[in-house]
């Protein structure tokens, strides 16, 4: 990409990553069009992925070579957007039919044996190997096995959580905390690792090459909300005044 | 006294978000150099998977995150690919996300060169494709019956780089990085299925939810957000962006363990005083 288009963009990316954290002091009109901006270049970009990489080579390609096995699919996609008139709506059930009964073949057989059979082996076995392993190994599939029983028993509402079946059930909830917790920790990080990645392009267009970018344009935000702090306070004096 | 104290708790928000901001952007300016001297074990574990994959082996990487998760993602991706240029191993890149795909053209216009690859003999990049369930179901038996050209429309039939490369029998190891839940596919329907070692790198958010996977042996190792992207780059010796996001992420959890800790201080000192 040539210079002057690098530097356009830096100045479009460094503009819309301001307009967006200004919402944190307070709702202006640059968020908004950066908000409406982020979600049309979305949408923009999605549509000509689409018709670029989908149908250009899986439907007009094929046709235009003769193979008009594609028209089956092609047609039953299609029927969806039927939905949107109601007179002839019903034939969008076709489509649908395919696509639930394709997608409940898929992922039934392949759900089972992932995040159940293979769970409830990988639970289980570790404690079968118990002479093999090292303590530290016979303590963390304990907790494992003690946990899971634990937790699924909290969920379990056919048995009244009380005496021994609360102690149960409370540990239970020690471990979804801990869980919480974890997941918590991590969502902070990630979040400041999402906010590093921002500062680290505002730093990199503040430099002479890219005519620096973000103090301009951080400036030129500061400027607007002072501007309009000062009119908003005068048109308060003057609306005090005439009453 | 008590009325002061309580004063910090109608604390303007904002003074935050400076703090937050100060502790991300001073690091950005001026790196501190902290170190990150732990290394997972599920990092490890990626790392020496690859590294013990001989020379030549097919490495299929679904790279699935578009800028949203730029900044934990893309350099995890960068390492593993320098990993695998590193081992002279041949890789496979595809997506399942449309936003992907410049990101992906970023990596190998900059790493290809490195390592004096070449598009088509050493690697290739498949196009977007949609529904990644259909795609990885169509690639156990065929995957020419799915991906016919390369990202730049070239005839990937005839590239060296895909000698002997049919389905996943013929390939060594698959990772996926991603910002979605497209490892599940990964690992119900390839590793699980056909015996492929799955590993992964996700967002630091979406971690804990694999460990269960892990536990298991399902899933061979996984990357964990900017930490995990750093410890990689450790472990390979090249340091990248990620090294540099440690210094920002130790003070910006550094301000909230001490912003935890003061206003739990400040209420037990209210509450019994």
């Amino acid at each position: 990409m040539s210079e002057p288009w690098m530097i356009a963009g830096a100045w479009l990316a460094t503009g819309l990553t301001i307009a967006l954290f200004s919402f944190l002091y307070k709702d202006n009109p640059f968020f908004k069009i950066a908000e409406h901006l982020y979600l049309g270049a979305g949408m923009g970009w999605l549509f000509q992925v689409s018709v670029f990489s989908v149908w250009g080579p899986k439907i007009w390609t094929p046709i235009s070579n003769g193979d008009l096995m594609v028209l089956v699919p092609s047609i039953l996609g299609l029927s969806l957007m039927t939905q949107f008139i109601p007179k002839i709506s019903w034939i969008s059930r076709y489509g649908f039919t395919f696509l639930m009964g394709y997608g409940a073949g898929l992922a039934i057989p392949a759900s089972l044996a992932t995040d159940f059979m293979n769970q409830i082996m990988g639970t289980l076995q570790p404690l079968a190997g118990v002479s093999s392993m090292t303590p530290l190994a016979i303590v963390n599939s304990l907790i494992v096995a003690v946990g899971l029983v634990c937790v699924l028993f909290y969920f379990f509402f056919s048995v009244e959580h009380q005496g021994h079946f609360k102690k149960v059930s409370n540990i239970g909830v020690y471990f979804l905390m801990i869980y919480f917790g974890a997941s918590f920790g991590n969502t902070v990080m990630a979040r400041f690792s999402l906010l590093y990645g921002r500062f680290d392009d505002l730093y990199t267009f503040s430099g002479g090459n890219y005519f620096y970018a973000t103090q301009i344009i951080l400036a030129g935000m500061v400027v607007y909300f002072i501007v309009h702090e000062l009119l908003r306070k005068k048109e308060a004096s003057e609306g005090e005044a005439a009453q | 006294m008590k009325e002061t104290l309580q004063k910090f708790f109608k604390i303007d928000r904002r003074w935050i978000f400076l703090l937050l901001t100060l502790a991300l952007f001073i690091p950005v300016m001026k790196p501190l150099g902290l170190p990150n001297k732990s290394i997972a074990q599920e990092t490890e574990r990626v790392y020496k998977a690859i590294d013990a994959l001989p020379p030549g082996s097919f490495l299929m990487l679904s790279l699935d995150y578009d800028p949203s998760t730029k900044p934990e993602l893309h350099p995890m991706a960068t390492a593993l690919v320098r990993h695998a240029f590193k081992k002279n191993l041949r890789v496979g890149v595809v997506t399942y996300v449309s936003g992907s795909t410049g990101l992906i053209e970023e990596i190998f216009s900059k790493v290809s060169k490195e390592y004096n690859k070449v598009d088509g003999v050493d690697y290739v990049v498949f196009p977007y494709m949609p529904n990644v369930v259909a795609a990885l179901t169509q690639m156990a038996s065929n995957m020419y019956g799915i991906y016919t050209v390369d990202r730049n429309g070239r005839d990937v039939s005839t590239m060296p780089v895909l000698n002997g490369i049919k389905n996943y029998k013929n390939m060594a190891m698959v990772v996926c990085v991603t910002g979605t839940g497209i490892m599940d596919s990964w690992v119900a329907l390839v590793g699980d299925k056909f015996n492929v070692p799955v590993a992964g790198g996700v967002t630091a958010i979406s971690q804990p939810g694999y460990g269960p996977y892990l536990q298991t042996g399902q899933l061979k190792g996984l990357l964990g957000g900017m930490k995990g992207a750093a410890e990689y780059e450790v472990l390979l010796g090249q340091p990248g962006k990620g090294t540099s996001g440690i210094d920002a992420l130790n003070l910006g959890n550094l301000l909230v363990l001490v912003l935890i800790l003061t206003s739990n201080i400040i209420l037990l000192v209210v509450k019994f005083l």
